[in-house]
């Protein structure tokens, strides 16, 4: 009720405003007749600003030269054939598929590790009231530590496993545990977890009976999206793993900085597109759980 | 789970001291009551997170704090502020802060401005492939800070599409006009970054908003702009500044982007600095690490108490 006499008063305002600027200032109101226009165009400018690199960089991995305006010599496959090891390419030592297949086992094995801490909290966090609530709930959706301090402090407490795979694993899955705590989150609000859970427990299930075979699969969506998100993310994380890592294979993340920073641009092109690629595949399939792109929250 | 190695040791009545936390235990260790089986639920639930974030964040922070008071910079010995002392005292370490502190603001609202746009125009007006628009404003958010870099490349480095453009109409040399590498390119950088993860957190505070109090204003008489000043933005304020917060957090820890493009001297770049150029600054790394660390969990903290919990997201 209150919010409903404040929104009657909000309109009031609104419109007593209109009222008093009738006068000369009213003319300089052009809102009516521009508003929607300029928006528009904030949108137009921003997806153009977004998209248009992303799409030149595709379109640019396939050509020979960029000395002028656009790029030149369409099709080449060179750049490609470079990037995923096919052939010698200058400035970087091989090519993508080692890097992206050690990633992707770090970004899974990370992933594991988010389901099994990850799910738990989001479901007490949403389920139940207790001490000290919201500073968890803060203290688990939010990354409170950036990737950069992150890796100076590995550095210090695990100096030998602080590069290696266990302690990239554990990075990637603290740094990414956020994302799939939010998306759980997200779907167990849409559920009345108090009357699942209480006539699960009254028919004769244990709670913890009641847990894995009811509210889990009621879940699966929220926890399908958060694994497929966090592990995304966790491929081709590289503010931490640029810091921490020393030997050993090289991750996915570090195979694109060389190529953008030593590589000549067009290969850089090509190794960017790989991960293009991914992220478009990744889109597709968060499409299919409900989510309209990558972000943790439910579409409405 | 735990019952079994209960024990049941804890002393009923004697409500103090160690008998009280003795008490505690128990009650989580074998509860009695269904409030004493929910706390020990919520615990059990919570241990994982907490093993990851002991092991994975806390021990490594209470090291890093250590570190930064070590005499030695391969080892944890002695007790030296020197690292401090650097810090509070070489002025290169102010102008760091002042610029993180300055840039961060700056790219924060200008993105969060955008964002406003682009989650008004998205729940409000009837936009053709609705769903493929918002999938193309998050896909910057999984792409890392080094690909940002590079996009900012392409379109404005020397061989840039941009670049080549207003070179072939003005006539001008491409060198001159590549501007990837200012600080200027750097702000496109960063806003290629925040302005898909603001607009995200906005969505959904947009999306919730009582469109009939937008309809009254209007059919009375009031202009759009009168109507979202009014009507629209004190609705949505909360998610603004929860997407402030979130955004200006994320502007603070970005780094792939500044590396590719160094035009500014930011924090993060200057901790990278220490450990890899500077030789291996262990201590001062990790005093900025944790000057760092302490501002990003306050600024949470404080701006966690303005916007509820609803509101968070990313």
């Amino acid at each position: 009720m209150s919010s409903e006499t404040q929104q009657d008063k909000q309109v009031e305002s609104a419109v007593e405003a209109g009222r008093q600027r009738r006068g000369g200032l009213h003319h300089l109101d052009v809102s009516a007749t521009v508003g929607r226009p300029v928006v528009k165009l904030v949108l137009g400018v921003t997806l153009t600003f977004l998209m248009l690199p992303v799409f030149v960089t595709l379109i640019a991995s396939f050509g020979t030269t960029w000395t002028g305006t656009l790029p030149r010599g369409f099709v080449n496959l060179e750049n490609w054939r470079t990037v995923l090891g096919l052939a010698e390419g200058p400035g970087v030592r091989d090519g993508v598929i080692t890097g992206l297949g050690y990633s992707a086992g770090l970004a899974t094995a990370g992933m594991l590790v988010n389901i099994v801490v990850g799910v738990p909290i989001a479901y007490s966090l949403v389920r139940y009231d207790f001490f000290a609530k919201d500073i968890l709930n803060t203290l688990a959706i939010l990354p409170i530590v950036p990737g950069v301090v992150l890796a100076v402090a590995f550095l210090r407490m695990y100096p030998e496993q602080g590069g290696s795979t266990l302690g990239l694993i554990v990075g990637y899955a603290l740094l990414k545990s956020p994302f799939m705590i939010l998306t759980v989150q997200s779907s167990l609000q849409s559920m009345n977890l108090q009357r699942v859970e209480e006539s699960a427990r009254s028919l004769g299930a244990s709670w913890t009976r009641t847990f894995l075979t009811v509210i889990v699969p009621n879940a699966k969506s929220g926890i399908v999206a958060g694994c497929i998100i966090t592990w995304t993310l966790a491929a081709a994380e590289f503010n931490f793993t640029y810091m921490v890592h020393s030997a050993g294979p090289r991750p996915f993340s570090l195979f694109l900085y060389q190529n953008i920073s030593r590589a000549p641009v067009l290969q850089g092109a090509a190794a960017v597109s790989v991960y293009f690629l991914i992220v478009t595949a990744v889109i597709l399939i968060l499409q299919t759980t409900g989510k309209a792109g990558f972000t943790t929250v439910e579409r409405k | 789970m735990a019952r079994d190695t209960a024990g049941g040791t804890g002393t009923e009545s004697t409500r103090t001291g160690v008998g009280a936390r003795l008490a505690a235990v128990r009650a989580l260790l074998s509860p009695r009551t269904e409030a004493e089986r929910e706390r020990r639920r919520v615990a059990v639930m919570s241990l994982p997170y907490f093993v990851l974030a002991i092991f994975g964040a806390f021990l490594p922070l209470g090291m890093l704090a250590r570190m930064s008071l070590s005499e030695n910079q391969f080892r944890n010995e002695g007790f030296s502020l020197d690292a401090w002392e650097t810090l509070a005292t070489e002025p290169v370490y102010r102008e760091i802060a002042w610029n993180t502190l300055w840039f961060a603001t700056v790219t924060t609202t200008f993105s969060v401005l955008v964002a406003v746009a682009l989650s008004h125009a998205l729940a409000k007006y009837d936009l053709p492939f609705r769903r493929w628009i918002v999938a193309m404003v998050s896909f910057p958010i999984a792409l890392p800070g080094i690909v940002v870099g590079f996009m900012i490349v392409v379109l404005l480095g020397r061989t840039g599409l941009l670049t080549n453009a207003v070179a072939f109409f003005t006539g001008g040399s491409r060198i001159d006009l590549a501007t990837a590498l200012t600080v200027g390119g750097l702000f496109l950088g960063y806003a290629f970054s925040l302005i898909p993860r603001a607009t995200m957190v906005l969505r959904g505070t947009f999306e919730e908003i009582n469109t009939d109090a937008e309809e009254a204003a209007r059919a009375l008489g009031a202009s759009p702009l009168l109507t979202f000043y009014h009507v629209t933005l004190p609705q949505v304020w909360p998610g603004v500044v929860a997407a402030f917060v979130l955004t200006f957090r994320t502007a603070l820890a970005i780094f792939g982007t500044v590396l590719v493009l160094p035009a500014l001297n930011v924090a993060t770049l200057r901790i990278n600095l220490e450990i890899q150029d500077l030789g291996f600054n262990l201590a001062v790394a990790s005093a900025m690490g944790l000057v760092y660390f302490v501002f990003i969990f306050g600024f949470t903290f404080a701006g966690v108490r303005l916007i509820d919990n609803e509101s968070l997201k990313i």
